[in-house]
């Protein structure tokens, strides 16, 4: 039977608001699964605390729904104990820059083979609207009626001042566009990170579809880094799509000495190991 | 002390008193006698003083005595520092041109009749013709003449040892036959008469509490470890780096101990068998962990490397003082075991029944060490055959199904199997979030059922001793080695209740024994008595007594020999 759509559906009532970015950005990541012809038990899934987070049950596969700025960790661990599985980390801005963004330097890096999924609603919306380092300045938000005192990160700034090997930016109200980069960022070899630009109507309703539209504008992947910071600073217009790409730098697991070769993974090889010709070291 | 001997090698830290000192130890060993060594070092990486202690004996030993019968000596600060902890008609032997002994060092040196040797060692190794450095090497061929030992011996270890390190060999062996061509005191021996000597104890190994708990993992069929630097775990990281060749296991240096703890939840959920390994302050970053792992039923393993203080606390020294964290760490209630080591044997083989636990409980099990036992060096004839994995893997309609034992169907995750949901939020029996008062209710109880579904399948702690003791010393860890140590120098009868497995707490023991009229002590190395507190609270049994030693040293022999004459 053809794998559908609805394969990646579940039967439990989902939990985010109304016109919610992240409806789109789910849509278009069970098509890219659908596209690429992997079903749900090809794929784990990990999920931050917050709004991405409660999509946990709104998407089939193996998903592990873990604690907040952890996503990129978590995933990692799954990742290397099986590679045939195709590993999704999924996180919001505020669990990426705020709680855990030493995961995310330390993954770029490091380059696992697995995808990052960024929703960027421009602050933490579960726990009602605080700032994060994505959220307008001078804005309002929770406790902080005269906006934020601290200063702003640009996420696809960040990703490329450290040398990483795939960064694309979508946006959650063009789904289509969105799948396909989210196809190529599964397809590329190494960590991909994903930014989604989303719609969040509660808490930044100013910033909605007709904002976004207006500002969003495709763009074909650069040459070389400075030509991608050059692109992704501008934030009067907003570049979508696989910005940058350097299929040259091997994975983290490739890189193991110990490990080429290998034709087993971590999860089959759990077996009483001799250790006969190790305890000579010790004579 | 009866039939042990001790010798004691100290400098600066950076003057190769490891390495020197685990030659010497080997040697000791290689001539046929038991060894236990133990290095005491600063938190720095030049300077300051170190030392490297080895006791022998023909018997099995576990622990230091205080005193020692040869101090040797590279360096000032060391010198004073240990010249007190020499055995009378014990013998120091220096480096150091016109070393001043204090007044209080030179009565206690005549008083109790210590003979002091220096030898010039650095013009013996320019004589020679070899650089000042290898002056270390004349004095650890003085101190195996000293020892009255076989030449050959030692040469062939150091031989063997340097091979693989740049260094003119012959120039070494040069120095090494200076240093034992210098003619000891003919007042001065180590009475090895009533030593047996071992044949094939070459073949015998010499391994870290560390080393152990390396091998016990790759024995297990742990298949990656994830480790972030701290003493006194930190060698298990550079054991497991080094032989990764060969176990083709999977090491990785993590960003942070939170990292590294979340690498190891994220592949022992993918169905392999991970660990990592750390002290108090790392184990801090971990407690969320750990608490996502007893809310997600992810098998999860962590070694505890204890060193003493809160804060930075004392970093190279040891203690016992992280029980109440083991045991307390992390939010909300979930269920969890605890282990504790306490030499090579036990550390090789709970690591192995840690995953296994880990694995079948699907709980986060916390194995306890101490850099007693984490650094030292002790001496066992061979480790046992490895332990069945046990996995209690199986499938089933709900990952998280509600069972009388408490466990759940877990399956690994893989292609063409049933997918399912692993919520650290509260959840229902399919995984799926849950706020409904019922099934919060029975989802607490389902997961606390695991703890005495694994209290009634743990071992009942060990007991050494004769079944008669008049005294009975009730602990955890190395505690147990200075206990057993002791029994050998005194004609008391003296027994010793060794708990291994300290969580879920098997207590009946312990009120077993009281009843039968022995005198018991609790004994621990750090303050409050962690241990004896937990009795407490699981059984209401207060210790009548208590041994309690919290100052970044290890029981030694001594300790226990003078507790009991008091």
């Amino acid at each position: 039977m053809a794998l559908k759509i609805e394969d990646y559906n579940t039967n439990v009532r989902n939990t985010w608001c109304p016109g919610c970015g992240n409806f789109g950005i789910h849509m278009a990541l069970k098509q890219a699964l659908v596209d690429l012809k992997k079903t749900p038990s090809d794929i784990v899934l990990t999920f931050d605390i917050g709004c991405n987070g409660n999509g946990v049950d709104d998407i089939e596969g193996f998903r592990f729904k873990g604690l907040h700025g952890r996503s990129i960790p978590l995933a990692v661990g799954a990742h290397l104990a099986n590679r045939k599985m195709t590993v999704i980390s999924d996180i919001g801005d505020g669990g990426l820059l705020h709680e855990g963004v030493d995961h995310l330097i330390h993954a770029i890096r490091s380059n696992y083979d697995i995808t990052l999924l960024i929703h960027n609603n421009q602050n933490f919306a579960l726990t009602t609207g605080q700032a994060t380092s994505t959220t307008k300045e001078e804005k309002p938000m929770y406790a902080f009626p005269d906006g934020k005192a601290e200063g702003s990160i640009n996420i696809g700034e960040l990703v490329l001042s450290l040398n990483p090997t795939f960064f694309a930016r979508g946006y959650s109200g063009e789904p289509q566009q969105l799948a396909d980069i989210i196809k190529e960022g599964i397809k590329h070899k190494g960590f991909s990170v994903i930014e989604i630009m989303q719609v969040c109507p509660t808490y930044t309703p100013e910033s909605n579809h007709e904002w976004f539209k207006e500002r969003i504008k495709e763009t074909e992947r650069k040459a070389t880094i400075s030509e991608a910071v050059k692109c992704v600073k501008d934030m009067d217009i907003i570049y979508t799509g696989v910005i940058y790409q350097n299929k040259n730098l091997l994975d983290y697991y490739s890189r193991l000495e110990n490990r080429k070769g290998k034709k087993t993974e971590l999860v089959n090889e759990v077996k009483n190991i001799d250790i006969k010709g190790i305890l000579n070291i010790f004579e | 002390m009866k039939k042990r001997f001790a010798v004691k090698f100290t400098g600066q830290s950076g003057q190769g008193i490891n390495t020197l000192g685990e030659i010497l130890a080997k040697g000791i060993k290689n001539s046929g006698y038991n060894i236990f060594a133990s290095r005491e070092y600063p938190s720095i990486i030049k300077g300051g003083y170190a030392a490297y202690q080895i006791d022998f004996s023909d018997e099995e030993v576990l622990a230091s005595s205080k005193y020692s019968h040869i101090l040797a000596s590279l360096a000032e600060e060391a010198l004073h520092k240990y010249t007190p902890f020499v055995n009378p008609k014990g013998i120091i032997v220096h480096s150091l041109k016109d070393f001043q002994f204090s007044k209080e060092e030179s009565k206690y040196i005549e008083e109790n009749k210590i003979q002091v040797v220096h030898i010039d060692t650095k013009q013996i190794a320019l004589d020679n013709k070899a650089p000042e450095i290898m002056a270390n090497v004349v004095l650890l061929g003085y101190i195996w003449k000293l020892l009255d030992l076989d030449i050959k011996i030692i040469e062939k270890l150091l031989r063997k040892i340097f091979a693989k390190k740049n260094i003119d060999m012959d120039a070494e062996i040069r120095c090494l036959m200076a240093g034992y061509n210098i003619d000891k005191p003919k007042d001065f021996s180590i009475d090895k008469s009533q030593l047996k000597i071992k044949r094939n104890w070459n073949k015998s190994k010499v391994l870290t509490g560390n080393d152990a708990i390396g091998l016990g993992a790759i024995s297990a069929g742990c298949r990656t470890y994830f480790g972030y630097p701290m003493t006194p775990s930190t060698t298990i990281l550079e054991m497991l780096g080094n032989t990764y060749k060969e176990t083709g296991m999977l090491v990785k240096q993590a960003e942070s101990e939170i990292t590294a703890a979340q690498l190891v939840m994220g592949s022992m959920y993918m169905g392999t068998r991970a660990f990592t390994a750390t002290s108090g302050g790392g184990f801090d970053l971990m407690t969320e962990t750990l608490s996502c792992a007893g809310m997600t039923e992810t098998p999860f393993v962590v070694v505890l490397g204890q060193r003493s203080g809160s804060g930075t606390g004392v970093p190279t020294w040891t203690g016992a003082g992280d029980l109440n964290v083991a045991l307390g760490a992390g939010h909300g209630e979930f269920p969890r075991c605890v282990i504790a080591t306490s030499d090579v044997k036990d550390s090789y083989e709970l690591i192995q029944k840690a995953f296994n636990i880990a694995d079948v409980y699907q709980i986060p099990v916390i194995v306890l060490t101490e850099k007693q036992n984490a650094e030292s060096m002790f001496n066992i004839s061979n480790l046992s055959k490895p332990l069945k994995i046990e996995r209690g893997l199986r499938s089933g309609k709900n990952r998280y199904e509600i069972t009388e034992s408490g466990i759940s169907p877990r399956w690994i995750p893989e292609s063409a199997k049933p997918t399912y949901l692993v919520n650290s939020d509260e959840h229902s029996e399919d995984g799926i979030s849950t706020e409904d008062p019922q099934t919060i209710t029975e989802m607490n109880e389902k997961r606390m059922r695991k703890l005495l579904t694994l209290r009634k399948e743990l071992p009942e702690p060990v007991y050494y001793g004769p079944k008669d003791a008049e005294t009975v010393f009730i602990g955890m860890g190395t505690t147990k080695n200075a206990v057993l140590d002791a029994v050998k120098e005194t004609d008391k009868k003296i027994g010793y209740l060794h708990y291994q497995y300290i969580y879920p707490l098997k207590f009946e023991k312990i009120l077993e024994i009281y009843e039968e009229g022995s005198r018991v002590i609790l004994i621990e190395n750090n303050q409050s008595g962690e241990f004896g507190n937990l009795v407490k609270r699981e059984c209401n049994f207060e210790f009548p007594e208590k041994l309690l030693k919290f100052d970044s040293r290890p029981f030694f022999v001594e300790d226990i020999l003078d507790f009991l004459e008091k």
